[in-house]
């Protein structure tokens, strides 16, 4: 009886034939349609990435593991994940170190220094991103036209709004499908929604964070449009962008959002709205990984202020 | 005086550039007071009021006194001195109000004085809203508002800190990480969030 | 002698101000872009450490309990204004680069709290010993961080370049790889006292 009751940090599981690692291999199995339609679109080149990506994670979680005399845990597939959701925030054509760099900054800052899995405070990938965001901006916003294989070069639908350029070329349904400039992973929205999907059928990730983070934002844009109040592109905002990549599979990682449905409601609706008050008028054209993060550090007080009640007591003060 | 001032004031501070993550002002009693939520709202009510006040002093002192004076070059020494008995003012209600919150803050209540925060407001105030020694036009407000926008980062800040490391207390930090080393990555990391705000406009 | 010794060595590394009181971190964060920096604000500090370290020693026994905060202050105050008058003077360029950090050296904690821990219950010789080796020791700390940043982010030391080819990260010379090369130097720092130990 005494095994049974372990006290630890999430994730909890209580299903029955569910382990912490089969749910991290069924979120890689989600995600491989994204990848593959990163790869379809830009070329070998994002397979490169996200070969460097995923293995960098892997091996340096191995060495700090063997380092620290821990159990080596690379086989659970949450260092996989979060090499491979980096190498999917990434341009195709980055330079070899770039997925590298960013991998070891993911692995060994953001989640071993905490710990490791299940103990970090910010999403390992996205941390990584930001880092290499903040240390070569040139090559973080250097994006390659889809289907061009070599290095012609294409600003994001969000950069060019920004630059305040006019959108008409680009069809709602190319957003859709992905024929867009933009990161690896998350210009094809068809096979992200693919895997979303899956994950939600499976029961893995509940609609509470993407659903309430994805309506935040349309609402949110469609409010502050350009041309005065309820006059925004709503969809355009939706369909581009990290916005799908992040709330399906990033907002969502267990650890580091809330703990409740409620919790779930508060995280989805910050991130929703920093994601769209950076959008529209925050110096960088994107501002998913930011948002997430943000929330990510206000989640142990979310977690705080939306406690389940003990049954039969009172709201006691937190 | 227009309000789209006051709200890039506003903004500025609390979200852009956190006193603590971008210009390291208040940093010790930040890393320091942060382990739990409770001392830490405390501390940063403590520091809020004492930076607005502080803002109100100086920027009299530095008006009436100093500058027409010619003593600008003074204004350190005057600065803190005020600061300092406005902190033992602070100090003094503290215990006789509240002697167990006294006790809790311990050596860090006279540290007040020495956070940086405090001292940073009124100097930033005074480059910020003088030039050449003469009060721009609304300074005053300007500067009382950056003392209380502060203060929000400052809280702000502290709040989040003080659940994130409330609950590491569960976590198996490697044991030379403990403490402050990981409280410094954390705030690494938080900053790094916080650099989205970047190139903020309306 | 010895003892003076001792108490000169102490602050260099086992009461090294920066990495194991963990005081006065504010300016050598906000400084340490590049080391040519940090040393100026290493200097400055020390400057201030000395001269309020040997006075407050000197009037400890005048001050009345209840005011010693404000008087060690104006002390301190004193001593920074005659730095930053220095400044000015001698090297504008510094003192633009130090900017608010120099009148700021008044709240380092570095500098109030060997006043109150030390000075102000030792005798002026071993005050002055101390100033020196917590000086000193600060301005390691400062000449280590701001090395480390200016070579990862800028690729440079002392202004010439010594990493060419290799891109910079520049996070490194924002506030974020402050903290991040701070909070890992005192892990580090960690590492090696439990080893000793």
């Amino acid at each position: 009886m005494k095994d049974k009751l372990k006290v630890s940090a999430a994730p909890h599981l209580h299903k029955k034939g569910e382990s912490v690692s089969k749910i991290m291999w069924m979120v890689v199995l989600s995600l491989i349609p994204a990848g593959a339609a990163g790869v379809f679109i830009f070329g070998l080149n994002a397979l490169r990435v996200i070969i460097l990506g995923v293995v960098s994670a892997v091996v340096t979680e191995a060495l700090l593991q063997l380092f620290t005399k821990n159990k080596i845990t690379i086989l659970d597939g949450s260092a996989v994940i979060t090499g491979l959701l980096l190498a999917y925030n990434l341009p195709a054509d980055v330079p070899f170190w770039l997925p590298i760099i960013g991998s070891f900054f993911s692995i060994a800052i953001a989640k071993q220094v905490f710990g490791g899995l299940g103990q970090n405070i910010f999403n390992p990938a996205l941390a990584g991103r930001v880092f290499l965001m903040a240390s070569w901006p040139k090559y973080m916003t250097t994006f390659s036209a889809p289907f061009s294989y070599d290095a012609v070069t294409s600003a994001t639908p969000l950069a060019l709004l920004k630059e305040g350029k006019i959108l008409e070329h680009i069809s709602y349904w190319n957003l859709f499908l992905g024929k867009r400039g933009g990161c690896i992973g998350e210009v094809c929205i068809l096979a992200l929604l693919a895997g979303a999907a899956f994950l939600l059928l499976k029961g893995y990730i509940s609609w509470h964070i993407p659903g309430s983070y994805i309506l935040t934002v349309g609402l949110f844009t469609y409010i502050f449009g350009p041309r005065g109040f309820f006059s925004g592109d709503w969809l355009f905002h939706v369909l581009s962008g990290g916005l799908i990549l992040g709330a399906f599979f990033m907002a969502t990682d267990y650890v580091t959002s809330p703990l409740t449905r409620r919790g779930h409601i508060v995280f989805g609706l910050g991130c929703g709205l920093l994601t769209a008050v950076i959008r529209l008028w925050g110096g960088y054209p994107e501002g998913v990984s930011y948002a997430i993060l943000m929330m990510n550090a206000a989640t142990p007080l979310i977690d705080r202020y939306t406690k389940t009640r003990i049954y039969g007591t009172k709201f006691s003060n937190p | 005086m227009n309000s789209a001032q006051f709200l890039a004031i506003l903004i500025s501070n609390v979200f852009i550039y956190i006193v603590i993550l971008s210009r390291f002002l208040g940093l010790c009693p930040f890393i320091a007071i942060s382990k739990e939520t409770k001392p830490a709202l405390a501390m940063s009510f403590a520091v809020t009021f004492v930076i607005t006040a502080s803002s109100i002093i100086t920027w009299v002192i530095y008006r009436f006194m100093l500058a027409p004076l010619g003593m600008t070059y003074l204004r350190t020494v005057y600065f803190i001195l005020v600061i300092a008995a406005f902190v033992q003012l602070v100090e003094m209600v503290i215990k006789k109000i509240s002697p167990a919150t006294y006790r809790f803050f311990g050596i860090y209540l006279p540290l007040i004085t020495t956070n940086c925060a405090v001292l940073g407001v009124a100097v930033l105030n005074i480059d910020m809203f003088f030039v050449n020694d003469k009060a721009v036009p609304g300074s005053f407000s300007y500067s009382v508002f950056q003392g209380i926008s502060v203060g929000l980062g400052y809280t702000l800040a502290m709040l989040l800190m003080s659940a994130i490391r409330e609950r590491l207390d569960f976590c198996n930090v490697p044991k030379c990480l403990k403490d402050f080393p990981l409280a410094f990555i954390i705030a690494s990391i938080m900053s790094l969030s916080f650099m989205g705000f970047n190139g903020f406009r309306f | 002698m010895k003892k003076l010794i001792k108490e000169f060595l102490k602050g260099i590394i086992k009461e090294n101000p920066t990495f194991v009181l963990a005081l006065g971190l504010c300016p050598t964060l906000a400084v340490s872009v590049s080391v040519r920096n940090g040393i100026g604000m290493g200097i400055a500090a020390g400057f201030v450490l000395l001269g309020s370290n040997v006075i407050i020693a000197m009037i400890k026994n005048i001050v009345p309990e209840r005011i010693r905060i404000p008087c060690y202050i104006v002390v301190i105050a004193t001593f920074v204004t005659i730095a930053e008058l220095m400044l000015k003077a001698y090297s504008p360029v510094l003192n633009r680069a130090l900017g608010i950090y120099v009148p700021l050296i008044v709240v380092n904690c570095i500098i109030l709290g060997r006043a109150e821990a030390y000075a102000s219950k030792n005798s002026v010789i071993n005050s002055l010993f101390d100033a020196l080796g917590m000086g000193l020791g600060f301005t390691l700390a400062l000449i280590l961080i701001s090395g480390i940043r200016e070579i990862l982010g800028s690729g440079k030391l002392f202004g010439y370049t010594i990493m060419g080819g290799v891109e910079p990260a520049l996070l490194f010379i924002m506030p974020s790889g402050a903290l991040l090369v701070i909070g890992l130097l005192l892990g580090l720092f960690n590492l090696f006292k439990k080893d000793r130990a």
